[in-house]
């Protein structure tokens, strides 16, 4: 068990006459035994990332840290590193048994302290019955589990686990992950996953560092990045169905500011804790999640207009606005509501759980007024 | 008219049985969701609707014809394909028209030009017929898809998964989508997936497709609130259903003791005491979707109150999933966000039969056809 820390971590590559910055100084500090999941789209930089901290990767320059031990020179195999990646990369002709203990035979630990060992990773991971399989014989998530068994073989101070649910299906999947959250309070390594899903990040991490062209865009609880994203990427990044983004106008009538969409669909007073914040006639993106508008009835709401779709999805309802061509405004309802194409519907917003971004950098309004 | 009917048919390939009788009715204008895990036999349904594989058994009506001979391209069927696979050289319009300038449906200029606008029109991609694809988002790309199968007014139309393959939040926007459309095709359509969400927003009805054998054909309420047997229940919302099972011990309690190795009752609510008492069970099954089950964290002196232990929580925005463990068993909850809670602390759950489905030993619904007369009353939990 250690901390880990990132300090200023570059990773360049030279591409013709042009560098290519596949991270860009990354600070990091996890602590010991946390979670932290590396959280952005494909090609961000996350796995190049996890890939230089498991030494596998070359560090451009920066300062990766286990334990308070400078790692960048040393060899992959002595920095107390655990690997798993998203595929297994098993011997198939040896049985599980000897898939978990290959390394630790090859670093010439005793037979019996193998055994023992074994015995109590395979009951961690609920494999016990399976030590005699060969690979091929396993289903897919009790691969991943072989897999996750033999990166904790060796009690790394440090986990890396790289997609390890994206080979998996639906229910397999959703348990795996289950597996994996218990795991860690079990096993209290710190560890770190790469992940380009968000659901999963936010279900297994206890902070979430989000990454978007190698620049780290926030690190922080799931609670942090779901309700306050620090900037419009964040925003729709985190969260299923994603935040509802949209270009409004400032404009004043009878004394109070207004936001209001170009196509008057929607208008609405501009909440108090945000007149500090924003001046008359600037377009400011304005967001709001699903979740956070109810369907209303009478006179306290915040928008009237009508629905252009409904779904019923049986532990849930959602409603869709369509707000222009190319954007639709959706509401999500855990009570059963019953709406068609059409009807007349009162919304109302959460007045607290309003986002504003500044329309070009994307940044939290609050954060660009406290920088100037 | 375009009714499609499907009496007994059965498809193997080699040893392997795809297909298992299967009896389907489509309805004229009826979106159709044909619903299953990977390998449950939907494709080969659709092929096999689509005349591309002929069946061993059993016989496929369209509009009352027999068509099991009948040539793929002479059932004047369109197929959209989860890649919409465009011809990436040609414009969106002469992507939509490609259809009518096949040979075989060869129609005048003029004609396809009114065809075309027509079905951008209903689209509403009327914008967009001078670009070509690489101009056009995933949404837009859809669209045009769609169009090329609208434009030859065909008397079915055939999805095989066309959304699967996009991201959560891209399949989120697109399946509303969808549904917009939905009305202006107004024609017979079949949709293949394996997506609840999208099973219970788009269908009309919903044909539930497991190992070859179809397990329920019903409304999206039908198949949420009254599944006919556990494999249907455990189909529809995520997490899935928990399963419970107990011994009946008078009208009114069941005991849930053996399974969750302490003591443990239930109380079976007045109006199913007596259809339920008539049957003569001894053991039966307690199917409880996650948002139904009631905890608490604080101690509680209640024999319906079962102490369990905190395995995993998982917030997942503004809800999460608690998974508790008891005797070995784990029991999913969702509820909303919660900082507080940490793993392996004692939480106590209580067995709510009033939102239960009941199940048999052999996991088929007891109550189906009693339910589904209530359906009025069962709506309200």
């Amino acid at each position: 068990m250690a901390k880990l820390v990132l300090h200023q971590l570059k990773k360049i590559y030279a591409k013709k006459d042009e560098k290519v910055y596949a991270v860009k100084n990354l600070n990091l500090d996890c602590s010991d035994g946390e979670f932290v999941a590396l959280l952005g789209p494909s090609g961000c930089g996350k796995s190049t990332t996890l890939r230089m901290i498991a030494g596998l990767e070359e560090i451009t320059e920066g300062d990766i840290l286990i334990g308070g031990r400078k790692v960048n020179d040393l060899h992959p195999k002595d920095r107390n590193i655990g690997l798993a990646f998203e595929n297994y990369a098993m011997y198939p002709p040896l049985s599980v048994y000897d898939n978990i203990s290959f390394n630790l035979r090859a670093g010439g630990v005793q037979k019996k302290e193998i055994k023992q060992r074994i015995n109590k990773i395979a009951e961690l991971l609920d494999i016990q019955d399976l030590l005699d399989f060969k690979p091929g014989m396993l289903s897919g998530g009790q691969k991943q589990r072989v897999n996750i068994a033999r990166a904790l073989i060796r009690e790394p101070e440090v986990l890396l686990l790289d997609e390890p649910l994206s080979h998996l299906d639906g229910k397999v999947r959703q348990k795996m992950r289950t597996e994996i959250k218990h795991l860690h309070t079990e096993i209290n390594s710190t560890t770190i996953i790469v992940t380009h899903d968000q659901l999963e990040a936010m279900a297994l991490a206890d902070r979430i560092a989000i990454i978007k062209e190698g620049e780290l865009q926030q690190f922080g609880t799931p609670y942090e990045v779901f309700n306050h994203p620090q900037n419009e990427f964040v925003a729709g990044f985190i969260g299923e169905p994603p935040m509802n983004i949209m270009e409004v106008l400032t404009i004043r009538n009878k004394g109070r500011l207004f936001f209001k969409t170009k196509n008057n669909v929607i208008s609405f007073p501009v909440p108090d804790n945000y007149v500090q914040y924003v001046r008359e006639n600037e377009t400011y993106h304005f967001g709001i999640r699903p979740t956070d508008i109810s369907v209303v009835e009478g006179e306290d709401f915040s928008v009237e207009t009508n629905v252009s779709i409904f779904e019923n999805l049986g532990e849930e309802c959602r409603v869709h606005i369509r707000l222009e061509e190319q954007t639709m405004f959706s509401i999500v309802s855990s009570e059963l509501l019953n709406l068609k194409q059409g009807d007349p519907v009162k919304l109302k917003f959460e007045q607290h759980r309003i986002h504003i971004f500044h329309p070009s950098s994307g940044e939290r309004i609050e954060n660009v007024l406290q920088e100037v | 008219m375009a009714d499609i009917r499907l009496e007994n048919i059965s498809k193997r390939f080699n040893n392997d049985i795809a297909l298992n009788d299967v009896n389907i009715e489509v309805k004229d204008k009826e979106f159709f969701i044909i619903f299953g895990p990977a390998g449950a036999g939907k494709t080969t349904l659709l092929n096999v609707i689509a005349g591309i594989h002929m069946p061993n058994h059993g016989a496929v009506y369209l509009q009352d014809q027999y068509i099991n001979h009948v040539e793929p391209e002479d059932r004047n069927i369109a197929m959209v394909f989860e890649d919409y696979a465009l011809y990436p050289h040609l414009s969106v319009f002469d992507n939509i028209a490609s259809p009518l300038r096949s040979p075989r449906y060869k129609k005048p200029e003029p004609e396809i030009k009114k065809e075309v606008e027509r079905v951008a029109e209903i689209l509403n991609i009327e914008w967009l017929l001078e670009r070509s694809p690489d101009q056009l988002s995933n949404g837009q790309r859809q669209r045009v898809g769609l169009g090329r199968a609208l434009v030859r007014e065909p008397n079915v139309y055939l999805m095989d998964e066309p959304i699967t393959h996009l991201d959560a939040k891209l399949r989120h926007q697109m399946r509303a989508e969808l549904k917009e459309m939905q009305k202006s095709l107004d024609t017979t359509t079949i949709y293949v997936t394996h997506d609840y969400l999208e099973a219970l927003s788009l269908g009309d009805r919903i044909a539930v497709i497991n190992e070859g054998q179809i397990m329920q054909v019903g409304t999206p309420e039908e198949v949420y609130f009254f599944p006919e047997n556990e494999f249907v229940a455990g189909s529809f919302g995520e997490p899935e259903i928990n399963i419970f099972e107990g011994d009946i011990m008078t009208s009114e309690q069941v005991d849930f003791s053996p399974f969750f190795g302490q003591s443990a009752f239930g109380f079976l609510p007045k109006e199913k005491q007596q259809v339920l008492g008539n049957k003569g069970l001894q053991t039966i099954r307690i199917g409880l979707r996650p948002k139904d089950i009631h905890f608490q964290f604080e101690p509680v002196n209640s024999k319906e109150y079962i102490k369990g232990k905190v395995f995993s929580f998982e917030p997942l925005g503004a809800k999460a999933v608690l998974t508790v463990e008891i005797n070995g068993k784990y029991i999913r909850i969702t509820m909303k966000y919660n900082e507080d809670i940490s793993i392996n602390q004692d939480v106590y759950i209580k067995i709510d039969l009033n939102t239960a489905i009941y199940f048999d030993e052999l996991g088929n619904n007891l109550l189906s056809q009693f339910s589904a007369k209530r359906r009025g009353m069962a709506w309200q939990n």
